[in-house]
Formats: C-alpha cells, structure tokens, sequence
C-alpha cells in the first residue's frame, strides 16, 4: 500500500509541477473566459469614442429620419435646429457621453448643408476633416434617393463591417419608412404591425431558459470532457512508454507488482486532472457569483447559464469513468509499442472513438430523448460525453443515468483487469511492437 | 560461512520465449557475503537469469529459492538491483529520484533522506542532487543506479553489467564501492562479459553461454584446475635453448612476452636454470594463470 502511494505521489506531483500543468491551468479559464465574455464586449464596446458622422442631403427632407435611425430613436443632436453654425462643429459632447459607450448610441451625426456650394467642394472640404481625424465618415443622399439612386457612405475605415452594417440599415428604414408617408401608410400603425415577435423558451421543469447558453453549455460540457481525457489518456500514454522506453520498468517491477504500479499511475494522473478541473470550477463558480453581476453593472450583458450543483457531481463522475476506461486502453497501448510514434497509430481507434462520442453530442443536443441518444449513453465509450450532454439538455430518468454510471464503472474496471496482464508482459518486452494476437496469449497466460 | 545456507538457489530452471529458450535448465547456489559472478557473452542468458531472480519474470519450470524461501513480493525487499538497461526518470530531480526508488522499497522518511545524501556523497554526485536526471553524464546517471539498487541495505545486490559506461576512475570507484559492500556481508551477484573484471572481483563464478551453464564454481578452483603450466618470459638474447620437446610443449609470442607452454609434469624451475645456464638476461619470468576468458573458450570449444 505504501508503495502504491508512493507512486501516486511521484506520479501526481511531477505533473502538478510542471510549467505545462500550471500553464494550462491559468489558460484554461482565460480561454473560457475569452469565448464568453470577449465576443460580448466586443460587440459591445467600440473603441475610440463614438463615430461621428456627416450627413450631405440632397434629398431635401431626409437627414431628420437618418439622423434619428442612426442614433437609434434617440433625440437627434444634429445642427440642423442651428442651421447658422458652421459645418466643422461637432456636438455637445456631454451628449455624447451620456449615450455611453454603447454601440448603437455612439453615432454623433451633423447635417452638411450644400447652401448651393458644389458637392464636390463639400466633399473635398469633409474629406480634408477626415483626414485630420475631426470626422469619422460621411453619408451622402443622393436626390432621387427615394426611387433608386444609391446613397454612398465613405469613411476612414472602410473595413469596419458593423458600422456599415449598421449604416445600411439604418439608411433602410428611413428610406422605408419616408416612402410609406409619401404612399400615404400611416406610419405609426406599420410599425405597430412590423413589431418582431419575441420568442420565449422554457425548460420542460418551467424556468425560463436562454436557449443560447443553455445550448452552449451542453456543447462546453461535452468538449470539456473531450478535452480532459484525450489529454490525460495522453499523459498516461506518455508516461507509460516512458517508463518502458527508459527500462524504468524494469526497477519498478523488481520492487511492486505491475497491478498497483499500472492502478498508481492512473490514479496519479487522474488527481492532477481533478485537481485542474477543481481550479476551473472553482474559478467558473467565483465568475457566476462576482464576475457575471460585475460586468453587468458596466453594461456588458453576457448570457450565463444557471448550473444546478449536482451537474458538479455528474461531471466528475463522467470524467472519471471517461478517464478510466480510455486512460486504461492508453496504458496497454503503452506498454504494447516502443515508441511514441508507434503509440500515436496504435491509440488512433481510440482517438476516433472519442471523437465519434463527441460529434454524436451535437446530434443529441437537438433530440436528447431519441433512441440514438439512449443507444449512445449506455455505450460505455460514449457515455462520458453522450449522457453528460443528455443531463444538460434534457435530464432522463435517473435509472438510465444510474445504468450507465454502471455500465461505465464495470467496464473500467474489467479494462483495469485486462490492462494488467497485458502489461507486465508488454513493459518488459523490447525491439518489436506486440501484435494483437501475442497480447491476447499474454492475457490468457497471466 | 562455508556451510551457511545458501542466499539463492536456482534449480533446473527453464525460460523460453515461444520457440526460443532463453534459459535452460540452468542450477546454480549463491553463497552469502561472497560475490558471485554471472559471466558469458552477450545474448547467453544472463538477464534472463537474473529477471527469474528478482521475480519480474517466472521461469516456466524449476525453482528459485531466496533466503531459504520461495519467491515472493515481500523478499524483493531484500533485493537490490542495477539493471543492465539504465534507465531514470529523465525529467526529475536525483534527490526525488532516489527517494522514489527508496520509497518504493518500502524505505522512508528521514532514514531515506540520510542515506540518500550519504550515498550521493560517498560517489561523488552531492552537487547534482537537484539536478535533473537528463543534465546527467551517462556515467554520473549510473551511479545514481547504482545508489538506488543499494539504498535499502539489501541483503543480495545484483549488479547487471555495472562498470559498461564508466570511466576507469569511476570503474575503480565502483568496485572498490562493491568490495565495501562485500565486506559488509552482503551477498552480490555481478553479472558481466568482461571476464578481466570478474576474475579481480569474484569469488565463485558461473559460466552460461547459449542458455546452458558451462561450468561454476571458486574462481580460484577453476583458474588451478584449468592451470596449464605456462612461463610468460621476457628475455634479451638467443632463444635456441627453448627447443627441447622433452621441456617446451609450445611456444606463443603474446605482445613483448613470450608464453612458454611447458610439457605437463615439467617443472618451471629447470626452466629457468635453462635460462640462467644459456646466459640470456632475464628481466621477466612469471607463471601464468589461464585467464577465464581462456577457460570459457577453452570450455566452449569443448561443448562444441
């Protein structure tokens, strides 16, 4: 028994230890973090102040309707009630900053009046404040803006794809709605018959979900547990042709018996995955309680899913029963081959495995209760991801969880079984790789 | 001592691996406090024998017994062994290293630790204890192997090839370390095909080559039973004197020595009154023992 912690704790602290561990560990909630709360704020806060655009409207009677589209309804702080004030003057700036940083506020738009210059003096005049950088971009409404003509948009960044985006739209619905008042449609009731339903969906237990994060999450879940194992059966994989590359083997087995040497191990290594994942759930559970109400108060709205505390418990178990029957394969591979090149072919059916566990979860996201979903988190090799993936989405009865944690566990456990016959024979042999049927005379001799 | 029981005995035991054998029905007794010598040529089957020993594989018939035991788990304990394939972990540190090894040879705590530093002093090796295996010259990560097969003051230590990779300082340091432990009373099994090490060191010897024991016994036995009456002579002057079939049975010239075989029943002394009477200056005059490479080809050729 001591020696079989002595090999935990060799096995458990080397790893704990190394730059790789740590390295992953830190990242691992940053990259978490990255594709959650990154995509939000950068949809949401631009840089570099509002954009301030100028709008030239030959059109006569446009630039209020644009005007208002661009700032999104609010109250137009445009120079047009000021039509005295010079073209250069942008506006009150406390406006601006009340409209905060949000993207669709922050337009600051001003009305260039032709007063029978030329536009091309006026376009020259407004390109030379573009490039001084005291404007952003600037609109131009043709005259018959209203039947077809194409309206232009020229701006410093040309790439900024929102903006412009944004700008088309918004040039849309003026164009629309003015041309509803000139067909004589009432406005006001287009656009109370145009009101976008608002889709709401609830979980069958009644609270109300967000579809969105809710499908994420199934998704995280079922990559986290990808992930882990396919890194940690590598760590086993790794450190098994080690010690059989070295001959490290060969003391090891003069000094313990190759079933708690082979269990050690294992256990070894799963303690450092748990040990990372318990830093990552401890840092996604300080983020649910600190991070999502902190960023809120500052604006940036990221959907964050509501996780009930036995999803913890489900997760680890699935980890572990995903760990122990691949983690397992991997240490036989191990001990079969000679080098690591040769391991990486051997373990390919199992990568593959995982894989197909993993893109089976894409399709039980969408029918969680089908029979393909049931078939898939029964089979021991799936389960780890497929039934995770079921319990987020739509948990099924628990008997069908509880058989599966049982059908998992016995196959990790007769795997460990297999594993140690073959292994004792498979470390100490040198020069070739073992061939299937030489492994299965290993076993039936042990 | 000459009546102790015996640290080992292998008895008619057989290995083979599908159609090869590795081993056959090899018998053999290791007497304690003395150092055994495992000798043959490479692929013989001396790592086989040796695994069979510490119980990492089973012989498919016959019988090891340890300490007047059978085999088990719980006398591994007793055990120290160097393998002939070093290997460490490389990316861990000699002082972790060794307290792993120690640990797993059920040795802990501050015992360990004492040893571990008092072994890494005594080869030298005290300013790489928190080095890394793989900063290691292949000699110095030899002797850190070395200090893990004896680190749990094992009662039988076996040394599987343990001066291939050294330089003569560290050859000389290893064995004067082996002739220590001998003195301590430990039972060593020293495995080698360098016959010239084994004759300085071991006491008794056993010879395998193909799988099968050629012969064993004292050294010192074998070497007079095998002794061929001999002269390695070096002399200045005319050597018509040595033609005399009734004396000289044959004649080889090793390097600057001349190696006299004399007929058997002639004694080496009317030898030399030849010499002296003949008038030539003799300034080497040394009976020679066969060497044990000469009796392992000698025995070899025999078998053939």
């Amino acid at each position: 028994m001591r020696k079989f912690l002595a090999v935990i704790k060799r096995e458990y602290i080397q790893r704990v230890r190394t730059k790789f561990f740590v390295i992953a560990t830190i990242l691992g909630p940053l990259m978490m973090a990255g594709f959650t709360i990154v995509p939000a704020l950068m949809f949401s806060i631009k840089a570099g102040g509002p954009t301030r655009v100028a709008v030239i409207d030959q059109t006569g009677k446009m630039y209020q309707r644009v005007a208002r589209e661009l700032t999104n309804g609010r109250p137009v702080h445009s120079s047009t009630p000021q039509p005295e004030s010079p073209p250069g003057r942008t506006n009150n700036p406390n406006d601006i900053d009340q409209n905060g940083r949000i993207f669709q506020g922050s337009f600051v738009v001003e009305e260039v009046r032709l007063d029978n210059q030329p536009l091309d003096q006026i376009r020259r005049q407004l390109d030379a404040r573009i490039q001084n950088k005291s404007l952003d971009g600037y609109i131009v409404l043709p005259p018959n803006l209203l039947k077809d003509e194409q309206p232009e948009y020229r701006a410093r960044n040309a790439a900024d794809l929102f903006t412009q985006n944004y700008v088309e739209n918004s040039l849309s619905r003026a164009v629309r709605a003015q041309r509803m008042v000139e067909a004589n449609i009432d406005e006001k009731a287009v656009e109370k018959m145009s009101q976008p339903v608002n889709l709401k969906t609830t979980g069958a237990s009644g609270e109300e979900s967000k579809g969105e994060s809710s499908f994420y999450f199934a998704f995280g879940m079922g990559l986290l547990i990808y992930m882990s194992v396919m890194l940690y059966g590598q760590f086993v994989l790794g450190a098994v042709i080690e010690e059989k590359e070295t001959r490290i083997a060969e003391i090891l087995f003069s000094s313990i018996r190759s079933f708690p040497l082979m269990i050690g191990k294992l256990v070894g290594v799963s303690l450092v995955a748990l040990t990372q994942l318990g830093i990552w759930g401890l840092a996604f559970l300080l983020f649910t309680l600190y991070g999502v109400g902190m960023l809120a108060g500052r604006g940036v709205d990221i959907s964050w899913p509501h996780i009930p505390p036995m999803m913890f418990v489900y997760f680890v178990l699935y980890f572990l029963m995903g760990y122990f029957i691949y983690a397992t394969v991997y240490a036989v591979v191990g001990s079969m081959v000679t080098t690591t090149q040769e391991g990486g072919q051997l373990a390919l059916p199992l990568v593959l495995m995982l894989v197909a566990g993993f893109y089976l979860s894409f399709s039980i996201i969408r029918s969680p209760n089908s029979s393909l979903a049931f078939w898939a988190s029964m089979f021991p090799f799936f389960a780890p991801i497929t039934m995770l993936v079921r319990i987020v989405t739509e948990t099924p009865p628990f008997w069908q969880i509880a058989l599966s944690l049982v059908i998992g566990f016995a196959t990790a456990v007769g795997l460990i079984w297999l594993a140690s016959r073959i292994y004792r024979v498979g470390m100490l042999m040198t020069g070739k790789k073992a061939s299937i049927p030489e492994v299965w005379r290993w076993v039936r001799q042990s | 001592m000459e009546d102790a029981k015996p640290t080992l005995v292998l008895d008619h035991v057989t290995k083979r691996y599908g159609d090869f054998t590795a081993v056959n029905d090899l018998s053999l007794q290791v007497r304690p406090g003395r150092v055994f010598g495992l000798i043959g040529p490479n692929g013989a089957g001396k790592t086989t024998t040796i695994r069979m020993i510490v119980n990492i594989i089973i012989p498919d018939s016959g019988r090891v017994e340890l300490f007047g035991q059978k085999m088990t788990t719980a006398l591994q304990d007793r055990i120290g062994y160097l393998p002939e394939e070093r290997g460490l972990y490389k990316k861990m540190k000699v002082g972790e290293q060794l307290r792993f090894f120690a640990e797993l040879k059920g040795l802990r705590g501050k015992e360990a630790d004492e040893r571990i530093d008092n072994w890494l002093r005594k080869l030298q090796l005290s300013d790489w204890k928190d080095k890394r295996a793989k900063e290691l010259s292949k000699g110095m990560q030899q002797k850190v192997q070395f200090i893990t097969a004896v680190i749990h003051n094992p009662d039988l230590v076996i040394l599987d090839e343990p001066f291939s990779g050294l330089d003569p300082v560290n050859v000389d340091l290893m064995k004067e370390t082996i002739q220590e432990q001998k003195a301590a009373g430990k039972t060593i099994i020293l495995s080698t095909h360098q016959m010239e090490i084994a004759e300085k060191l071991c006491d008794d010897v056993c010879m395998i080559n193909r799988a099968h024991k050629v012969l064993d016994g004292r050294l010192r036995e074998i070497r007079r039973s095998f002794s061929r009456n001999a002269v390695a002579l070096q002399f200045e002057g005319g050597d018509g004197f040595l033609n005399d079939p009734a004396l000289v049975a044959n004649i080889r010239q090793n390097g600057d020595d001349c190696e006299v075989l004399l007929v058997p029943g002639a004694s080496p002394q009317t030898l030399l009154r030849r010499l002296v009477d003949a008038g030539v200056a003799v300034t080497k005059f040394e009976l020679v023992e066969p060497t044990l490479h000469d009796i392992f080809i000698e025995k070899v050729r025999e078998a053939a």
